[in-house]
């Protein structure tokens, strides 16, 4: 502990004013202060503050997303080296996996806090630590093929204009991961689209093996011509029920893990972090849209209308993003009634998107940044509703 | 017997509660007139230095009206002025004589007072120098003497770490208590609300039926504000008045005895208090006869008030013209231990649960560390979960930021019962009780001025 003490101490100097790196100030602040807690007391009432910061409430999300890491390392392995017809034993499945993940990781952490370090001195305030979650979110929703520039653009393009134009973390109205997520998305479709971004191909391979078809769930879904059946199609392609619920296929990088994202919402319900009524206004409203369609399909229309709303549930990363991006406080609704509607439109839009929207397979993304553009004018009903409710005092 | 449950609040489990044990504080040498922290007064003196003085003598008076007088609370020579910053009067000290000279006010009967009209008591309690304890919701300035209060909460006790047990000051005055609350059922013509704890039975009997309105919940369930809002029907009764349950023994006291009252029982808590437990000693009394010297190594805040809603003050000071509570709290100005971050907290306080402390039911030891830099809001809803009056405190706090003194009135901004668990619990550690409070003065400012 001494040493980490002194060289903090020894540091610190070449960033406090007069410095030579006076202006990384909110840099080294923001790495100190994840070590030590800075000596700081209250200058008014009240006296005593909550042990709470905003850096332990970021901080657990991160705890709540390192699951998806490990999961996501490991499964662009396997996916790897059944497409490359190598062997799945463990460690050089991880080893496959660690040399496609951690790149996109490295190369988005660290465009990501020169442009908060960069923003941060400019405003001559602390760095806030929305970034580390936000780069924390971003490469999960990635294909793990993607080229590390495009993950420098994406994350530079959430940061920036999701977030810091406005004003940085508190003042964007976008999830800023998402925003990332959708330019890379509209940008550079050939990368960013179809069926063989989301498998690696190791060593010189340039396709995958034959056994190895690489549709995802939803592509199939969205591909079965009315005289199909989705079911047949999914057990075709070998997607049982838990293959789809532990999420071990083809996908981006620890987005398709549904058991991780119920466990990890549940912990952040727990710990008071995430909000549940965002979590449950999403999972009602994709069950109900769901069913809706199974209600009005009818004979020769699409079988996508027919899927049970449970199997919605569990293909793709709707689970992921109704954990971890719907309930982003700040681009959410931050009423509480407003929550259940703002989850519930996600839900709802999430299917609608995937069933008549053929081009976008996977519709939770834009369905989160459609409803945070509705979340102001859900909160604003909200409160004027509430606001008569009481005895005017002026 | 109506009782008010108030859901939201929260209770900050410190160490360090007072024990219901009262002793007789040392004998001071000198006192002192603390007018710093009343709110709204504009102060002119009436004494300079060295000047001799008895108990009971107006040291100040209110330039807004100058019959709202400030009376020494002993008898002696004025030993120095202090002020502070814009030549705020902090303190004016008075060396003790030996031979206390009091003023002598005329003393009063139960039948003198049932006999009196409103505006000869409301007269004789403004030259005996105690109205200022009759305090005016919303803004808490002292009583408009010439009005007649929709209602008048007298509150027993606070959930508010730590204050003085009402079973203590009111050991043995019981008689002056119920004395000083028909003298407010006059004021207030009979609309009175003396109001206690649920739990508190004891004390309810011991004041044979005088308590009338009863509170449950968490802190600050027992704030006059708090049971105002929950018991208005209309805005008519958004001025209605209050006086904390010491204070009417106090004012009972005056119109008893005619002789300025200036006992008080303090509390003494908080983790630097060596002996947690409740002193009887006099207003103005120097903080050094209540709390001996911290020898330890750690560096003490000398808390007037609660620990929430109380002010710093120095340890040479004296005790503040109505405060009854000392509460010493670690500084806490030094780093955190490393990677704390991390910690999973079972002994770290919280409001939330994302400290392991959630389950911990102990008393836990708390500083003045802000535990956290400043950020912008990132819309927790921490502060509208706790806040006693429903105010959506990241809202109204975003108008008045913006100027929209409209909407956050709107808002509730005047129903603040200024408890501070809105700056408390945020983890953005934005001073919203600090902005709110500010926003609240500044309208009344404006307000008299137009007046």
């Amino acid at each position: 502990m001494n040493r980490i003490a002194r060289f903090f101490e020894s540091t610190r100097r070449h960033f406090e004013k007069g410095g030579k790196l006076e202006k990384l100030w909110p840099f080294y602040e923001s790495i100190e202060s994840v070590f030590f807690a800075p000596a700081r007391v209250s200058q008014v009432a009240p006296n005593t503050r909550d042990n709470l910061d905003v850096k332990r409430y970021m901080m657990l999300v991160i705890v709540a997303l390192l699951p998806h890491y490990a999961f996501g390392v490991y499964n662009v392995g396997y996916q790897s080296h059944l497409a490359s017809g190598l062997g799945t034993n463990f460690w050089p499945v991880i080893w496959t996996g660690l040399k496609a993940v951690v790149p996109i990781v490295v190369v988005v952490y660290v465009v990501g806090f020169a442009w908060e370090t960069l923003f941060a001195a400019i405003r001559k305030h602390e760095m806030s630590e929305g970034v580390l979650v936000t780069c924390a979110l971003l490469p999960l929703t990635l294909p793990p093929t993607i080229p590390l520039w495009q993950a420098a653009l994406g994350i530079s393009f959430g940061l920036v204009i999701g977030k810091e134009i406005f004003g940085g973390t508190g003042r964007n109205f976008l999830n800023p991961a998402l925003t990332g997520r959708a330019f890379l998305y509209f940008a550079y479709p050939a990368q960013n689209s179809g069926d063989a971004i989301w498998t690696v191909l190791s060593g010189a391979r340039t396709a995958a093996v034959d056994a190895f078809s690489g549709a995802t769930p939803l592509s199939i879904a969205a591909v079965t011509g009315p005289s199909g059946s989705i079911q047949t199609a999914f057990s075709d392609a070998g997607y049982s029920t838990a293959k789809l619920f532990f999420g071990l296929y083809p996908g981006s990088i620890g987005g398709t893990a549904t058991f991780l994202s119920i466990a990890g919402a549940a912990f952040l319900i727990i710990l008071g972090i995430a909000n549940y009524r965002i979590i449950l206004g999403c999972i009602l409203g994709l069950l109900c849209s769901g069913l809706l369609l199974n209600l009005i399909s009818a004979e020769g229309s699409a079988p996508y209308l027919s899927l049970n709303p449970l199997q919605h549930l569990i293909i793709g990363g709707s689970m992921f993003a109704f954990a971890y991006m719907a309930t982003d406080p700040v681009s959410a609704a931050h009423m509480q009634g407003a929550r259940w509607v703002f989850g519930f439109g996600i839900g709802a839009l999430t299917v609608l998107i995937r069933v008549y929207n053929p081009a976008f397979p996977e519709g939770v993304g834009l369905a989160v940044l459609f409803m945070n553009l509705f979340a102001p004018l859900l909160d604003h009903i909200e409160i004027k509703f509430r606001l008569r409710k009481r005895i005017p005092n002026v | 017997m109506k009782t008010i449950r108030v859901k939201k609040g929260y209770n900050p489990k410190v160490i360090g509660s007072p024990s219901t044990e009262s002793l007789k504080a040392a004998q001071p040498t000198r006192l002192a007139l603390v007018p710093e922290h009343i709110p709204f007064m504009k102060l002119r003196l009436k004494v300079r230095k060295g000047d001799r003085i008895a108990l009971g003598s107006p040291l100040v008076e209110d330039k807004r009206n100058t019959n709202i007088q400030l009376l020494a609370p002993g008898s002696g020579r004025v030993a120095d002025i202090r002020f502070g910053p814009r030549r705020v009067i902090q303190e004016i000290i008075i060396q003790l004589d030996e031979n206390q000279k009091t003023v002598e006010f005329q003393s009063y009967s139960q039948k003198d007072i049932d006999k009196m009209s409103r505006d000869a008591l409301v007269q004789t309690l403004v030259t005996g120098g105690v109205w200022p304890l009759i305090k005016e919701l919303p803004f808490r300035d002292y009583a408009r003497p010439d009005f007649v209060p929709p209602l008048l909460f007298v509150s027993l006790g606070s959930l508010e770490p730590f204050h003085p047990a009402p079973q203590v000051y009111l050991r043995g005055n019981e008689d002056l208590f119920n004395f000083g609350v028909s003298v407010l059922n006059k004021l207030a013509e009979g609309r009175v609300y003396v109001c206690s704890h649920r739990a508190d039975t004891e004390l309810a009997s011991s004041l044979n039926g005088l308590v009338n309105l009863t509170y449950t919940g968490n802190y600050p369930a027992h704030d006059p504000g708090v049971l105002l809002y929950h018991v208005k029907s209309s805005p008519a009764e958004n001025r209605s008045w209050f006086v904390d349950g010491q204070d009417v023994v106090s004012i009972a006291r005056l119109l008893r005895n005619g002789v300025y009252p200036t006992e008080r029982v303090v509390s003494l808590g908080g983790s630097g208090a060596p002996q947690p437990k409740h002193l009887i000693t006099r207003m103005g009394a120097p903080l050094s006869v209540l709390a001996d010297d911290q020898t330890e190594n750690e560096t003490w805040r000398y808390i007037q008030g609660g620990i929430l809603t109380g002010c710093g003050a120095l340890a040479r000071s004296h005790l503040g013209f109505s405060e009854s509570a000392l509460n010493l709290l670690p500084e806490g100005n030094h780093k955190g231990e490393l990677l704390g971050l991390f910690n999973p907290g079972y002994r770290k306080p919280s409001f939330s649960r994302a400290f392991l402390s959630a389950m911990n039911r102990e008393e836990l030891m708390m500083d003045c560390s802000m535990h956290g830099g400043e950020r912008a809001c990132i819309a927790c809803g921490y502060c509208a979960l706790v806040c006693p009056v429903d105010i959506l405190p990241q809202f109204t706090y975003k108008a008045i930021l913006a100027g929209e003194v409209e909407e956050s009135l709107e808002h509730g901004l005047l129903d603040c019962v200024e408890c501070a668990l809105c700056s408390y619990v945020c983890p953005s550690k934005i001073e919203l009780f600090e902005t709110l409070k500010n926003a609240k003065a500044e309208f009344y400012k404006e307000k008299e001025q137009d007046h």
